[in-house]
């Protein structure tokens, strides 16, 4: 409905135009015609098809421009549109151009063969006869004339007078007058008694008698007759003039004109011809301009009307080809190119549909990516993939935090590239490396490495990767710090012991120390001096080791027994200053660096003031030397979190690799009189204060411990 | 078209357009007449055209206009029309008068002096003409193509050889 809405104005206009134009064309073609009324209008309807032309002409160039602009522009079937008005011009014009010219031809032909030397000649003739058959009559009335002038030549005006009546009767004239050379009319005769005055001659007359005495020619009469004038001079002197007036036979006179109206229309046709020929040409020009033009003009709009869904096509195809898949054309026309327009419209929602299921197929396993991502990130264990060729492809957070070093930013290389990178982790990777190339199927392995806090135990489990056909296609290694959880394990097994022990071993201590002094109280007295002496020496002895035995199986109760913190915020600094106070009195010499003087934790003070006197105390039965001993303090941050560093260092003899491994092991002591708790109860301490100790590794001028705290506040550097 | 007609000066100015001579205003008893004298002037062109029997037609124009400041008002009109035509057979030349009259003429400069000499006796009332104001007397001569035969016209209008026209020609005038 809205199409024929649309359409209809056009179509009217154009049939308008047409009708118009047609009219416009027949009019003037009417107009041509010598006695059509419209002849009068002649010049208007030429102007006004000329300006019809001037206007089509204008609208064609005007499409033509925009065509060309389009073309340019290279828009969407401007190309088809092109070629489709070219073919149509081309297709109109030769036949129009071709019956354009045969049509010149044969009117300018038709026009020629109006005329020939045979008619020109004729038409001459029959003039000439004309003529010839007037001047004979014209001779004789002169002649008569003359002899009438003889009979009155030397007459008085009186006896001219009344001869005139006679000459008139005799004569056969219309009227006979006689005039002096003044003009004056001295006697008159004619046929029609009311005239008066008879016709005098005019100035010109007057000016011709003058010159040849004598004046003859035809005259229009009344009634459209003809007459013939004859002048001659009565007179040798001229002093009176005869006119006698004789008339022409109506038939004669009738004939004359038919033939000088031929003869004239004849010359005036022949005049024409060339003009003729220019305004038949110039008629069917414009004909042939109005028809081609307008039709040229409808060809655009028809044409732009039919391309106008290809158009939207192009446009929709384009449209799809940069990925825009919700493109619906209007389908204009139940026809072939509506149907074109449909299968378009369906193509594009199926790619839509489909579209949008692959969207969602991508976003699902995109989701399942991110979720697997989280999942890997949020492990505790590192995770580490590897190509076939053992190219690092992913690493997740927790490789860093095991490793210390962003695994992540190493994607795409390989671990012994890491390696050299990261020499402290040499070992390591080397070994992962070394597992990876030989496995072909599911390994775990634990690798102990000196990492930069210390000793470190990794338990590694790698899997290769195959593809559906075998082929390997890379390797998953999932490790995890396992030091703490060996240490845990360590810890439970030593507190056990220490429970065991104090119930096992503590209990009969008691009646072994008081049946020893029981023994010593009854006997003592009953035995001789020197027997006397030797038990008070034994049971001595006795009650010596069991107090031993005692303190050593509460130091490893005070080791088992979960402490019982009373945690307060204490500057640590002033604490230190504390503790090397009480060291000073023994030849300790101490150096600090400290990089503030208000460094406040939340801690036990009196486990904290331990483990400085453990340390301290480690420090001074490992050197034989004049002891010297370096405490440093420095802010670090790990894990967003803030934390002082306090580092030990003594210049005693240091620690071998052995050593390294159980220095924090309980009854691990390299000294005579060691329990072996004093580094195992620091380490309990700083790990209950939820910090961490380690063996300085990098230092190499005897033994150094860092050990690292939370912070509540480090006060401004100095 | 009509711009040509009504314009003719804008044209370029014919080697043959008319040319108005004079134009006076005679007292008569019963009002004013105009004489003038027109010299016109026949191209080879329209003189062949003439003697192949094509009529030719003028139309003089008369106007008693009084000056304005914008433009004149034209206050007294008259149009008066003059064919020529050759008789091929008397071999005479006839003139077609305003008055219903036709005159033959033995030569072409006696039928073309007597078109130039016009004389209107067409009296104007001497009641459309103050004393105290000053009037203009224009005359112009109108070649009418538009009677021309019809191939003729349309070359009629593009040939400055039928340019036969003249342009207004003015003269004050004072009761």
């Amino acid at each position: 409905m809205a199409y024929s809405k649309i359409k209809l104005p056009a179509s009217a206009t154009i049939i308008l135009l047409f009708g118009f134009v047609l009219l416009s064309l027949q009019l003037m073609s009417s107009a041509t015609q010598e006695s059509s009324e419209l002849g009068e209008m002649y010049s208007w309807l030429l102007v006004i098809n000329t300006l019809g032309s001037v206007i089509l002409l204008g609208l064609v160039a005007f499409n033509a421009y925009s065509l060309v602009r389009e073309l340019k522009k290279k828009e969407a079937g401007s190309r088809l549109t092109t070629r489709m008005v070219s073919l149509f011009v081309l297709l109109a014009l030769a036949p129009a151009a071709i019956v354009f010219y045969f049509s010149v031809q044969f009117l300018h032909q038709g026009i020629d063969s109006w005329f020939n030397v045979e008619i020109d000649r004729a038409m001459d003739d029959a003039l000439e006869l004309s003529q010839s058959s007037l001047n004979q009559r014209m001779t004789w009335h002169i002649k008569q004339t003359k002899q009438m002038a003889d009979q009155l030549r030397d007459k008085s005006e009186a006896l001219i007078a009344m001869e005139v009546g006679s000459l008139w009767a005799d004569s056969g004239a219309l009227e006979i007058a006689v005039f002096s050379n003044q003009g004056r009319v001295l006697a008159s005769s004619s046929v029609n008694p009311s005239d008066i005055l008879p016709h005098l001659p005019d100035e010109q007359i007057w000016l011709l008698l003058r010159q040849n005495k004598e004046y003859f020619a035809f005259d229009p009469g009344d009634n459209d007759e003809m007459l013939v004038r004859i002048i001659v001079a009565i007179e040798a002197d001229q002093s009176r003039f005869l006119q006698v007036l004789f008339p022409i036979p109506v038939r004669v006179t009738d004939l004359a004109d038919s033939i000088e109206f031929a003869f004239i229309r004849y010359q005036e046709m022949n005049f024409l011809r060339d003009s003729l020929k220019t305004s038949f040409s110039l008629i069917l020009l414009l004909v042939l301009l109005l028809s081609l033009l307008a039709a040229i003009w409808v060809a655009f709009i028809s044409i732009r009307n039919i391309v106008a869904p290809v158009k939207e096509l192009v446009k929709g195809t384009q449209a799809v080809a940069d990925g825009d898949y919700q493109q619906q054309l209007p389908v204009m026309n139940q026809d072939d190119l509506g149907f074109l327009v449909e299968s378009f419209n369906q193509m594009t929602r199926r790619i839509a549909r489909s579209r949008d299921e692959t969207r969602a197929a991508g976003l699902e396993v995109e989701n399942q990516r991110a979720y697997l991502e989280t999942i890997l990130a949020n492990l505790t264990a590192g995770v580490i993939s590897f190509d076939a060729a053992f190219y690092i492809r992913t690493a997740n957070q927790a490789a860093y935090r095991i490793l210390h070093i962003p695994v992540s930013h190493f994607v795409g290389e390989t671990l012994p590239t890491l390696a050299t990178m990261h020499s402290e982790l040499a070992d390591v990777l080397n070994a992962i490396q070394s597992l990876l190339e030989k496995a072909d199927d599911i390994w775990e392995q634990r690798i102990v490495f000196l990492g930069p806090n210390g000793r470190q135990e990794l338990l590694c489990r790698g899997t290769p990767l195959f593809s559906q056909h075998g082929a390997r296609t890379g390797a998953v290694v999932v490790f995890d710090d396992v030091t703490d959880l060996i240490q845990a394990q360590k810890n439970a097994a030593w507190g056990e012991v220490a429970r065991r022990l104090a119930h096992e071993i503590k209990n009969p201590l008691t009646p072994i120390q008081l049946s020893a002094e029981r023994l010593q109280h009854k006997l003592s007295k009953e035995l001789q001096d020197g027997s006397a002496e030797f038990l008070q020496r034994g049971t001595r002895t006795i009650v010596q080791q069991v107090e031993a035995m005692k303190r050593m199986v509460d130091d490893f109760s005070e080791y088992a027994r979960p402490s019982k913190k009373q945690v307060e915020k204490i500057n640590l600094v002033d604490l230190i200053l504390e503790v090397m106070a009480l060291y000073l009195p023994s030849g300790i010499i101490f150096s600090t660096a400290f990089a503030s003087d208000r460094v406040l934790v939340e801690a036990d003070p009196v486990s904290l003031r331990q483990v400085l006197h453990n340390l301290i105390k480690n420090a001074q039965e490992a050197t034989t030397a004049p002891c010297r001993i370096e405490i440093k303090i420095a802010k670090v941050s790990r894990n967003n979190t803030d934390y002082v560093e306090l580092g030990i260092y003594d210049n005693g003899n240091g620690l071998n690799a052995e050593q390294l491994e159980t220095i924090f092991d309980p009854y691990v002591t390299s000294k005579a009189k060691g329990t072996g708790l004093g580094l195992a109860i620091v380490k309990k301490i700083v790990e209950e204060h939820g910090g961490v100790i380690w063996v300085d590794t990098s230092y190499n001028g005897g033994a150094g411990f860092l050990l690292q705290l939370p912070v509540f506040e480090f006060g401004n550097f100095k | 078209m009509l711009c040509l007609q009504l314009a003719p000066g804008l044209v370029k100015a014919s080697d043959y357009a008319a040319r108005i001579d004079y134009a006076e205003l005679q007292h008569t008893d019963h009002g004013y007449t105009v004489q003038t004298h027109i010299d016109y002037r026949l191209s080879p062109t329209a003189k062949e055209a003439l003697h192949k029997g094509v009529r030719l037609t003028w139309e003089v124009t008369i106007e008693l206009r009084q000056p304005g400041v914008l433009w004149d008002t034209r206050i007294h009109n008259r149009k008066l029309t003059y064919s020529l035509q050759f008789h091929a057979l008397l071999n005479q030349y006839v003139v077609q008068t305003p008055f219903d009259r036709s005159e033959m003429f033995l030569t072409l400069s006696a039928a073309m002096n007597f078109m130039a000499a016009v004389h209107d006796s067409t009296p104007i009332p001497a009641e459309l003409l103050s004393a105290d104001k000053p009037y203009l007397l224009a005359v112009k001569t109108q070649f009418n193509r538009e009677l021309l035969p019809i191939p003729l016209r349309p070359v009629a209008y593009l040939d400055n050889r039928w340019f036969l026209s003249s342009v207004w020609y003015t003269w004050p005038i004072q009761k």
